[in-house]
């Protein structure tokens, strides 16, 4: 029957059609959310976007946070996106992307490296907030080392609440320590202390043992040398203001008349003499088999190196401390002490904090997380194993690092007071700019002879004369 | 063709209406749905392109002539932007650094797929080749950041596996990615190890499409071994060859993944690429209309090479 063949041949075609054509409507309509972007956190709702960077895991573990804070404001709904990034830098990266495409978070974490960045322009400044509820926040205050408090100052306004931080100070492996026949070092061993103890570690260990191992990065790389060597690859200057927070939260506190409106990095500083001195000690090292020569942003397979006793020491904060443990090192396998002195023993660290932004729907609901994250009872929930060191000096406690080490874990903490000059990372507005010119330069300063020491640091100061010059 | 006026159960068959009356109004119809008809299909792609290629592209080079840093609102600037791309060391140095790598990754990439693509179709049988075109072609799937990063620790200093195997042979170990010449090496070895299989797949098809008789006509003058290769086999290559060529230069002119992961585009500048400026000025820096700025420029660089490519291969290129 053809024509019933026909017929149905036609029918069927319409019918795959009309089909066809009714699941890409069904299917636009469904992904409609998706399509326009409505599904972002914080977008076609109310809710509070918070950006954290991390993957879905630290989102999710950062539900009972969620749930503590939904007890105490329950008109508030909070959702967490976590955004994955190789670094900081990465992150301020797609953070940006966000803000250009119309859907910024309300709230971001947001660490040293971004600090200035952010202040100059994309957050908010905290200073009404705190002022509005300074009984409150004295608590806080009381707990947390001013010079933590003071890297997120910014030309005498506060745009951020310190929630944990990290200082470069310098692992050990005992076990190679002992090889070497050398028992823990002093509190104020020098950098001649230091390179002895490589020499001698390297002497005691087999052949592929590295003494130190340090990376190319902002953070733990060439800054802690030069902070030790009281100087820095940009000139450090502090800006005016901040008494409303310092007299206000600070009044008593010994270091108070340190504190100022804020750090400022205006000008280069490579070309300093003590910078100078500073590679040429790093490139001894390198040059006689006791540190490696760093890759840029290298040092991934860091912990796994030293858990497996190939490296000797290394500059690092209390970040490692959880990794190690997970690595399979015991409390007794390794250890931590100050950085080496020079001149000074000035530390670098680095800190992080939530910041709320300048296109925050509603800045009110984003000051009560901010608020309620700083909490002892939030931070307790947030930090409930040694992977980053708290802000809060109440919880680096004995319990903290039970099971896990270091044994000397007092020295994270003491490193601010010890040294209350100790600074954060130079990072200012143009921090990414800026960590480009330092980062492809390092490796040439200390590979080579004299000479391409000396060319390495005259182009890392004209690429930061130009990275400065920029806006951010 | 009308389909309209071949159905018998059109629409238009209304009782009392004359046929050719009928006739008239299923052709004009049909006129008017041959000229919409394509239009319609094509339409998708012509928005999609439109939305996805052609505007950003406009938009592209329109904001190479303002100053933005996306937070702030865009301003007119003119030729700034071009007039600071162009004195700007780092630009010029890794333009420079592009056009090196372009000249050894693509001559080693195409000397490398030539030579295996000779060597897999005339010595080794039949199922041997089915799994060295698959083997070859496996890189290109994978991811060049996964790739990079598996390869960053395969030639780590210390504790990579590459020195590790040279240490066995008595070498000392070689800095690969913390010496101006280790990472370019490193890069370019990279970067041709994973995109060489695709010239490969060509190759092959070209050397597959070159008539057996032409290599008989060639044995019965006397050609034998490279000869035959040199004079047959080259020259009508040469059409596979030029598109290889043109794509492998495109893709090269545009290396970013491998130098990016495996070295930050150091020590210093040495293995900074066009692409990479162009992603630190935009993300890192804020200064989208500097980046636009030498994308324009690295454009109309591969816009040029391009077009000489076409205008030599005249010369070169012979069709059978």
């Amino acid at each position: 029957m053809p024509g019933t063949n026909g017929a149905l041949r036609q029918f069927t075609r319409r019918t795959a059609l009309t089909a066809l054509g009714a699941g890409i409507v069904g299917a636009t309509a469904a992904s409609w959310p998706r399509l326009t972007g409505a599904d972002i956190p914080g977008r076609g709702d109310n809710s509070l976007s918070i950006a954290i960077m991390g993957t879905a895991a630290d989102a999710a573990a950062r539900q009972k946070v969620i749930d503590a804070f939904a007890k105490v404001h329950p008109e508030i709904k909070v959702k967490v996106q976590a955004i994955q990034a190789v670094d900081w830098k990465d992150f301020f990266t797609k953070i940006l992307t966000m803000v250009a495409a119309g859907t910024p978070p309300d709230v971001v974490y947001v660490a040293t490296e971004g600090a200035q960045l952010f202040a100059e322009k994309l957050a908010h400044p905290l200073d009404e907030y705190l002022r509005r509820d300074a009984d409150h926040m004295k608590e806080y205050f009381a707990d947390v080392h001013p010079s933590l408090v003071e890297a997120f100052m910014y030309k005498g306004s506060l745009f951020q609440l310190p929630i944990d931080w990290n200082a470069a100070n310098m692992y050990y492996n005992t076990a190679s320590l002992r090889q070497a026949g050398l028992e823990r070092p002093a509190d104020n061993w020098t950098h001649t202390d230091f390179r002895s103890t490589l020499a001698a570690m390297k002497k005691a260990n087999p052949k592929d043992f590295t003494p130190y191992y340090w990376t190319n990065r902002l953070f733990g790389g060439v800054v802690p040398w030069l902070y030790a060597n009281d100087t820095s690859f940009l000139k450090e200057t502090k800006s005016p203001g901040g008494e409303w927070l310092w007299d206000g939260f600070y009044a008593n506190d010994p270091s108070r008349s340190l504190r100022s409106g804020g750090y400022q990095w205006l000008e280069p500083n490579a070309d300093d003499p003590r910078v100078f001195e500073s590679f040429d000690y790093l490139r001894g090292l390198v040059k006689d088999g006791l540190g490696v020569r760093p890759e840029e942003g290298g040092g991934s397979a860091l912990i796994g190196l030293f858990a497996s006793n190939r490296i000797g020491t290394t500059p690092a904060g209390g970040y490692w401390v959880q990794g190690l443990h997970e690595a399979g090192m015991t409390e007794d396998g390794f250890d931590v002490q100050f950085f080496p002195k020079w001149r000074t023993q000035r530390h670098q660290f680095g800190t992080a904090g939530y910041a709320i932004m300048k296109t925050a729907k509603d800045k009110d609901a984003a000051w009560e997380w901010v608020k309620f994250s700083s909490s002892l009872e939030a931070m307790q929930i947030v930090f409930p194993t040694p992977n980053t060191t708290p802000a809060r000096r109440s919880m680096v406690n004995e319990q903290l690092y039970a099971g896990t080490g270091p044994r000397n874990w007092k020295v994270f903490y003491d490193t601010l007071d010890r040294f209350p000059t100790t600074g954060p990372i130079p990072a200012p507005p143009q921090q990414a700019a800026v960590e480009t010119a330092l980062m492809k330069n390092v490796s040439l300063a200390v590979s080579g002879d004299e000479r391409q020491l000396k060319d390495a640091l005259s182009s890392m100061q004209r690429d930061l004369e130009l990275a400065l010059r920029r806006q951010p | 063709m009308s389909t309209a006026t071949s159905t018998p159960t059109g629409t238009g068959s209304e009782p009392g209406r004359k046929p050719a009356h009928k006739g008239s109004s299923t052709s004009k119809r049909g006129r008017v749905q041959q000229r919409w008809l394509p239009w319609a299909f094509l339409a998708p792609t012509i928005v999609g392109m439109g939305i996805f290629t052609l505007l950003p592209i406009v938009a592209s080079i329109a904001l190479a002539f303002f100053r933005w840093d996306i937070i702030s609102a865009p301003t007119f600037v003119g030729f700034d932007n071009f007039a600071e791309v162009v004195q700007d060391p780092t630009v010029r140095v890794s333009f420079l650094n592009t056009i090196v790598f372009v000249v050894v990754a693509v001559a080693l990439q195409l000397g490398l797929a030539l030579g295996l693509a000779i060597m897999v179709q005339e010595k080794l049988p039949a199922w041997l080749r089915v799994f060295f075109r698959s083997a070859f072609f496996f890189p290109l799937i994978l991811s060049a950041a996964s790739v990079s990063i598996f390869m960053r620790y395969l030639f780590n200093e210390q504790f990579g596996v590459v020195n590790w195997l040279l240490s066995i042979v008595g070498i000392p170990a070689v800095p690969w990615l913390t010496t101006p010449g280790g990472s370019a090496a490193v890069v370019i070895l990279v970067y041709v190890w994973q995109n060489f299989g695709f010239s490969f797949l060509l190759f092959i098809g070209g050397l597959a499409s070159i008539p057996v008789e032409t290599y008989e006509a060639a044995s019965i003058d006397g050609a034998t071994g490279w000869r035959k290769h040199w004079f047959v086999t080259l020259p009508l290559l040469s059409p596979t060859t030029l598109v290889a060529s043109v794509m492998a230069i495109i893709n090269a002119l545009q290396v970013f993944d491998q130098p990016y992961v495996l070295t930050r585009g150091g020590p210093g500048d040495s293995t900074r690429t066009a692409v990479m400026v162009i992603f630190e000025s935009a993300f890192q820096r804020l200064e989208f209309g500097q980046a636009s700025a030498i994308g324009v420029i690295l454009t109309l660089i591969i816009m040029a090479i391009t077009a000489a490519q076409f205008r030599l291969s005249k010369r070169f290129v012979f069709y059978q």
